[in-house]
């Protein structure tokens, strides 16, 4: 339970999560989302794994990713979002990429 | 011999059924439970088999990408049932719980019975999806 309330305090990991919602995607089209180097990334994915949360396919040369989260953790993450659940220290706001250029 | 997981829960599941009707029987052979008390308790503990079961359906269950449509298709239909199975089966619990024993069994099913026809009709989409698909 630890290892998912750790997933969930994130807000790129609930962010990913989030895009995740619409169907398995790849870890680069992942990656290319957020405006973090790919060892983060890769690190917030192997969080996320680690709580069960996603689950990953390899295909052909690209790993894709897949939601794997019960009506419960759904709801954990509902609850994060609308309340900032916050049990590790703050990391600093990741921007997406897609909302930056809209801006600009 | 070593089961499988699912088969596993799905004994655990029915033995735990038998084990409370033998339990609450024997509780009102001994006038220790009414048989109110009984009804609800039963009523609960189904109610909670449902919320639990389906609470896990869209980890657990194998990929439906046999029975369906895109994968992204079949993630949405898949929450979506778990969805109204795990608010069904709260509310038939809350039901067994909360209402009066007279109406507590219809509304119970009355709640529970709209997750069921969802989920029928999301299984019932993917596979007029695929059949179209040919």
């Amino acid at each position: 339970m630890t290892s998912i309330f750790k997933a969930l305090a994130d807000p790129t990991r609930r962010q990913v999560l989030q895009m995740l919602r619409a169907g398995p995607m790849g870890a680069g089209a992942l990656a290319e989302a957020f405006e973090v180097s790919k060892p983060t990334m890769s690190a917030h994915f192997a969080v996320l794994l680690a709580a069960d949360l996603i689950e990953a396919e390899k295909s052909g040369r690209t790993i894709m990713y897949r939601l794997k989260m019960s009506v419960l953790e759904e709801a954990l993450m509902g609850f994060a979002q609308a309340f900032g659940l916050q049990v590790t220290p703050e990391a600093p706001p990741t921007t997406i990429r897609k909302q930056s250029k809209e801006k600009s | 011999m070593k089961l499988n997981h699912p088969i596993r829960g799905a004994l655990a599941v029915a033995a735990l059924y038998l084990l409370g009707a033998v339990v609450f029987r024997e509780l009102r052979e001994h006038a220790l439970f009414s048989a109110e008390a009984i009804a609800r308790s039963m009523g609960v503990l189904m109610g909670l088999v449902v919320v639990v079961s389906a609470n896990a359906i869209p980890k657990r269950l194998v990929p439906l990408a046999r029975l369906s449509c895109d994968p992204g298709r079949e993630l949405t239909l898949r929450r979506v049932g778990a969805w109204a199975l795990v608010l069904g089966g709260l509310g038939y619990t809350l039901a067994y719980a909360l209402a009066p024993i007279g109406i507590a069994s219809t509304l119970a099913i009355g709640l529970l019975a709209p997750g069921v026809l969802v989920v029928v009709g999301v299984m019932a989409r993917c596979a007029w999806k695929r059949h179209q698909a040919g």
